[in-house]
């Protein structure tokens, strides 16, 4: 089967900008086709890489969480430290976005107390989170 | 569209039961606001030996949408302002029940004039640019320097509070985003801890902060003037740098037709009052938080099915992502990243 959620995404999409849209009178109708056929497109262009992306994410959430550990308090310590050996139970991107939420609330705890000392290395672990928010950013950054 | 309009003429029946043939036509609903649905609409009716005809726009609430206000806050604003040299529509009947037509609404009158579209590559302004940026700034001015208490307004939010609005409003978007937050976005908390850790100086005087004060927000006659500054559902008492800082964000700047310091001169010389230019900078990141919470309740909205606006959708794509990235430029300045 060479048929893929991309393609047809994309192909809807095509449709409601060249078919249906010249058809529609109504300003506000029209607006909205031309907007969801714009969603569509955003869409279809995310859903190949949208797996491969979040395990990239949760890799790299991990490491920094694996390092934290040993520059926090005993029981967020363990946490962080479990969390940085930890794996993806799964690919589903349901899963993956569950794992996703839980790590980055670890990453927010380790800011937290990051921020709350001031001596060199929790700064510079400080800076390598912030880094990478902004790398992520970057790598789910909406193509149209 | 046209059963609407049927029941938006027996809702006029209703209310004005003097009224003789009620007639409700040209029904349109307008692109645009998405925290309420605007329809702009003709009526018609006998008044005894005259008939009266009158352009009109129905707003009512959106099921869901970007952040949801008090029922009657924008009606109740609307009233209070009126003759304060802040050009608003008039407004007729706020209807809280939601027998009549769904959900709650009130009526207003059509203004002359369109809006400009703060996205559009092209001038939105017809070549009236730099004419509408200094009206626009010296309205904000004549609204920062009106007392909410004398126009009885201290009902809005933090209407009773003298200092501490920062934190009051800080607050409150945080609470908003812990709601509808399903994959929590470490970079909005970590902006959130540094407003926290550098509070800004304390305002001047309280002011009524309209909360999207912005290109695109008001209409614009063909002679280069200000008709009407609408869309005050998120209006509050607060510091006035808040809507300042809304409307220079690159998302939609003002300056883009008047430089900045020019435009705040304009509000100096409207309000009477000196702006603190160093405080600016803590309320730009703060506008960066306050939108991105903002896309992050539209995209949930549209995920949960409660609204299917495509308008909430994209904000929640593009403009989410736009201002995540200002946030971290802003972070950047501030050595977050080294």
């Amino acid at each position: 089967m060479n048929f893929n959620l991309p393609s047809a995404v994309k192909g809807v999409s095509e449709l409601l900008k060249t078919r249906v849209l010249p058809e529609v009178g109504d300003n506000y109708t029209a607006n909205m086709a031309r907007m969801g056929a714009a969603l569509l497109n955003i869409s279809a262009n995310w859903v190949d890489a949208a797996a491969e992306l979040r395990v990239a994410e949760n890799a790299a959430i991990r490491v920094l969480l694996g390092e934290g550990a040993c520059l926090v308090e005993d029981a967020l310590a363990a946490r962080l430290a479990d969390a940085g050996k930890s794996s993806d139970p799964g690919l589903k991107i349901s899963v993956l976005d569950a794992e996703n939420h839980r790590l980055r609330l670890l990453l927010i705890a380790l800011q937290e107390h990051l921020e709350a000392r001031d001596a060199e290395a929790p700064r510079a672990l400080g800076q390598r989170i912030w880094c990478l928010l902004e790398q992520i950013e970057l790598d789910r950054a909406p193509r149209e | 569209m046209s059963e609407l309009a049927g029941r938006i003429a027996a809702y006029f029946a209703h209310r004005m039961p003097e009224a003789r043939d009620v007639v409700v036509g040209e029904l349109a609903r307008i692109y645009g606001g998405s925290s309420q649905e605007t329809f702009r609409f003709r009526a018609s009716w006998s008044d005894g030996a005259s008939k009266v005809e009158r352009p009109l726009i129905l707003r009512r609430d959106a099921p869901a949408g970007l952040v949801v206000a008090e029922r009657d806050l924008e009606f109740n604003v609307y009233r209070a302002l009126a003759g304060q040299r802040i050009p608003i529509p008039g407004v007729h009947f706020l209807e809280l029940d939601p027998h009549h037509l769904d959900r709650p609404f009130f009526i207003m009158d059509l203004c002359p004039g369109k809006p400009g579209n703060p996205f559009s590559p092209d001038d939105p302004y017809d070549g009236h640019g730099e004419a509408i940026a200094r009206e626009f700034w010296a309205i904000l001015g004549h609204l920062a320097a009106i007392d909410h208490g004398a126009v009885e307004l201290t009902g809005l939010r933090n209407g009773e509070a003298t200092s501490g609005f920062w934190s009051l409003e800080l607050d409150r978007w945080e609470a908003i985003l812990d709601e509808d937050e399903a994959i929590i976005e470490p970079l909005i908390r970590g902006a959130m801890r540094w407003l926290r850790r550098h509070p800004p100086p304390e305002p001047m005087k309280p002011a009524i902060v309209h909360g999207d004060y912005r290109s695109g927000n008001f209409l614009f006659t063909p002679d280069g003037r200000i008709s009407a500054v609408l869309d005050w559902e998120m209006c509050h008492i607060g510091d006035p740098l808040e809507d300042v800082v809304w409307a220079i964000d690159p998302f939609w700047p003002i300056t883009r037709h008047l430089p900045l310091e020019q435009g705040l001169a304009c509000w100096e010389q409207a309000s009477g009052m000196t702006l603190d230019r160093k405080a600016l900078d803590w309320w730009r990141l703060f506008a960066a938080v306050k939108a991105c919470v903002i896309w992050n309740t539209a995209e949930a909205s549209f995920i949960s099915g409660e609204n299917r606006d495509m308008t909430i959708a994209l904000s929640g794509v593009r403009a989410g992502h736009f201002h995540r990235k200002l946030i971290l430029k802003l972070m950047r300045e501030r050595g977050a990243m080294g």
